[in-house]
């Protein structure tokens, strides 16, 4: 990774409070993102409370029981994390912020911690502590970049995951990410971007109109539709901002003649709760589930989207009948798929400028997508070049976590959380920078517009929609599966 | 809850300054959250464009997608960019009077 230096200017705007005084001292949060009003009441009892019950009903303890053992001070993980690179804080150190929370479980949750507190009457949990975690497991993307290097097996993300998921429960977490998922749990119309069934409808509608005109044939969005291979959740928003995003994907299953459908009872892979609450996690990707047996659907597809595509790829089977459950698939795999297979025909003269790929975090770092979407783009894009590091050792937009959706905390996600991707991507020289996640494109778009870097960011359908080459004659008439 | 106050104009709004109910809306109250916006003059242009965001919100409780926004009413997402410096979803809606759109967008 390029050591990438920003000035004390820089730092103090990227980190600067927006929120008025008398807010912060209402709320005692020093914390740039908006929280919904809460009971600032007795806060660390109630906080060790909430860590009681999660370790109760959960796995959580045999993981910290290992972590508290294995030390977190080495600080090797500095080097990968592209945050405390920029920002040269020490409370950006991965295992610093780990050891925030590791400490209230080795003090309270442990024998030994709780013998030795008692005897010296000290390290109690105090609403300090609690609004420096607050402050610091939300200055993490959860990119899991530190993981990597981590000599002990220590898995930072999922640290800042729990300290986030604990305080959650006692009423701190972002505003934007609590009322989206209320919308999508408890709202009107189901879904984190409140698009109800009439608009979903016409924006289809529409974009069948506007495929037809560019194309000259006819390209559906079949909805619910029983029995389809796939039954499809892009990130909602994606019904939005990503026109042709949506009309790529449409286009490919079109020319390869795949049995795909979306559910108008329920069409938003979003799950936000991966990035702060397991107990919405688990009734967003139940949602999932269960709208794709509604139509008797033989697989979950999720669309561009990484943190999507993870939560369901990763939880489905936890949460909904294991082995039993649907199999989940990105979109990405299946237009692979039917280019392997020969079944997908791209001309290779329409893209002609410089195109990079960026893998989001979510689905490069276990390497589960990186090869793919690059093979695809290699066959077409005559200009293709990369950036390193890449793959599962990528760096993170700068967005990750759910930060992307906090619109307060852009000067930090893009000063700072993002200055290391966007010397990356300077680098590169790149026209299109291709990344596949509808948090990924969000952030690199302020990213590169903060930055003055000189490119356009599209997903990998968006560039297979302007090649895709229709051919009747194309063995494309057996399924696909 | 924040009150947003400028001449005459007096209306509730959330911490971003969208406006907490739409029902309040009215041109002056356009104007003046322009303001909040950068946008200093509304235009014959600009009103096109709040005017479609209106119509298709009252239609169906939602903005329009954006390549729809740019479609129908002619303008480039770049021209919808010069108009709303911070745009179509967070300027444009501000100013039609839209809730603040939520999710990834």
């Amino acid at each position: 990774m390029k050591q990438v230096n920003i000035t004390d200017e820089e730092r103090a705007k990227a980190l600067s409070p927006t929120k008025k005084p008398e807010v912060m001292e209402k709320q005692k949060l020093n914390v740039r993102y908006h929280v919904e009003n809460y009971n600032t009441a007795d806060r660390p009892r109630r906080f060790l409370e909430a860590f009681a019950v999660i370790l109760k009903y959960s796995n959580y303890r045999f993981a910290l029981e290992h972590f508290i053992r294995m030390s977190a001070k080495c600080a090797r993980c500095t080097v990968q994390c592209p945050i405390s690179q920029v920002s040269g804080d020490m409370r950006d150190i991965p295992c610093y912020r780990s050891e925030l929370l590791l400490s209230v479980y080795r003090r309270h949750f442990t024998i030994g911690g709780l013998w030795k507190g008692r005897l010296l009457g000290k390290d109690y949990l105090t609403d300090e502590k609690i609004e420096e975690m607050a402050d610091a497991f939300w200055n993490c993307t959860a990119c899991k970049r530190c993981t990597i290097e981590c000599p002990s097996g220590i898995d930072h993300g999922l640290i800042a995951h729990l300290g986030r998921y604990i305080l959650s429960e006692i009423g701190i977490a972002p505003r934007a990410l609590v009322v989206s998922v209320r919308e999508q749990l408890e709202g009107k119309t189901g879904n984190t971007s409140a698009i109800p069934v009439p608009a979903l409808i016409d924006t289809l509608e529409f974009l069948e109109e506007d495929m037809k005109e560019a194309k000259g044939i006819d390209i559906k969005f079949p909805l619910d539709v029983e029995g389809c291979d796939f039954v499809f959740f892009p990130a909602v928003s994606d019904f939005l901002m990503e026109a042709e995003t949506l009309m790529g994907i449409a286009a490919v299953f079109t020319a390869t003649g795949g049995s795909w459908t979306t559910g108008t009872g329920y069409f938003d892979g979003i799950n936000y709760g991966l990035f702060y609450s397991d107990r919405m996690l688990e009734r967003i990707v139940k949602k999932v589930h269960a709208e794709a047996v509604r139509l008797k659907g033989k697989s979950i597809l999720i669309g561009e989207c990484g943190h999507a595509s993870r939560s369901a790829k990763y939880f489905v089977p936890t949460y909904c009948g294991g082995e039993s459950a649907l199999p989940v698939y990105n979109i990405m795999e299946y237009t692979y798929r039917v280019f392997k297979e020969g079944r997908l025909k791209l001309d290779p003269n329409v893209v002609t400028e410089p195109v990079a790929y960026h893998d989001p975090c979510n689905i490069a770092r276990q390497g589960w997508i990186i090869d793919q979407p690059r093979e695809i783009l290699k066959a077409f894009c005559k200009n293709y070049v990369e950036m390193e590091p890449k793959g599962a050792d990528n760096i993170c937009c700068g967005g990750g976590g759910g930060t992307v959706s906090i619109d307060e905390v852009r000067p930090y996600r893009t000063s700072i959380a993002g200055k290391v991707k966007a010397e990356q991507i300077r680098s590169t020289g790149c026209k299109y920078l291709v990344a596949p996640c509808a948090n990924c494109k969000k952030q690199l778009r302020e990213l590169v517009e903060d930055q003055k870097v000189d490119c356009e960011v599209v997903g990998l359908h968006d560039l297979i929609y302007k090649a895709i080459i229709f051919d009747n004659t194309a063995n494309n008439k057996q399924s696909a599966k | 809850m924040p009150i947003f106050e400028q001449g005459d104009v007096k209306i509730d709004v959330d911490e971003d300054g969208f406006m907490e109910e739409p029902e309040q809306w009215n041109e002056k109250v356009a104007m003046a959250l322009a303001t909040t916006e950068g946008v200093n003059e509304l235009t014959e242009r600009h009103w096109k464009l709040v005017n479609y965001l209106r119509d298709y919100y009252a239609k169906f409780g939602i903005a329009p997608m954006i390549r729809k926004l740019c479609k129908e009413t002619g303008f480039s997402l770049k021209e919808v960019y010069e108009m709303f410096p911070s745009g179509p979803a967070k300027g444009a809606c501000k100013v039609a009077g839209l809730a603040k759109p939520t999710g990834c967008v």
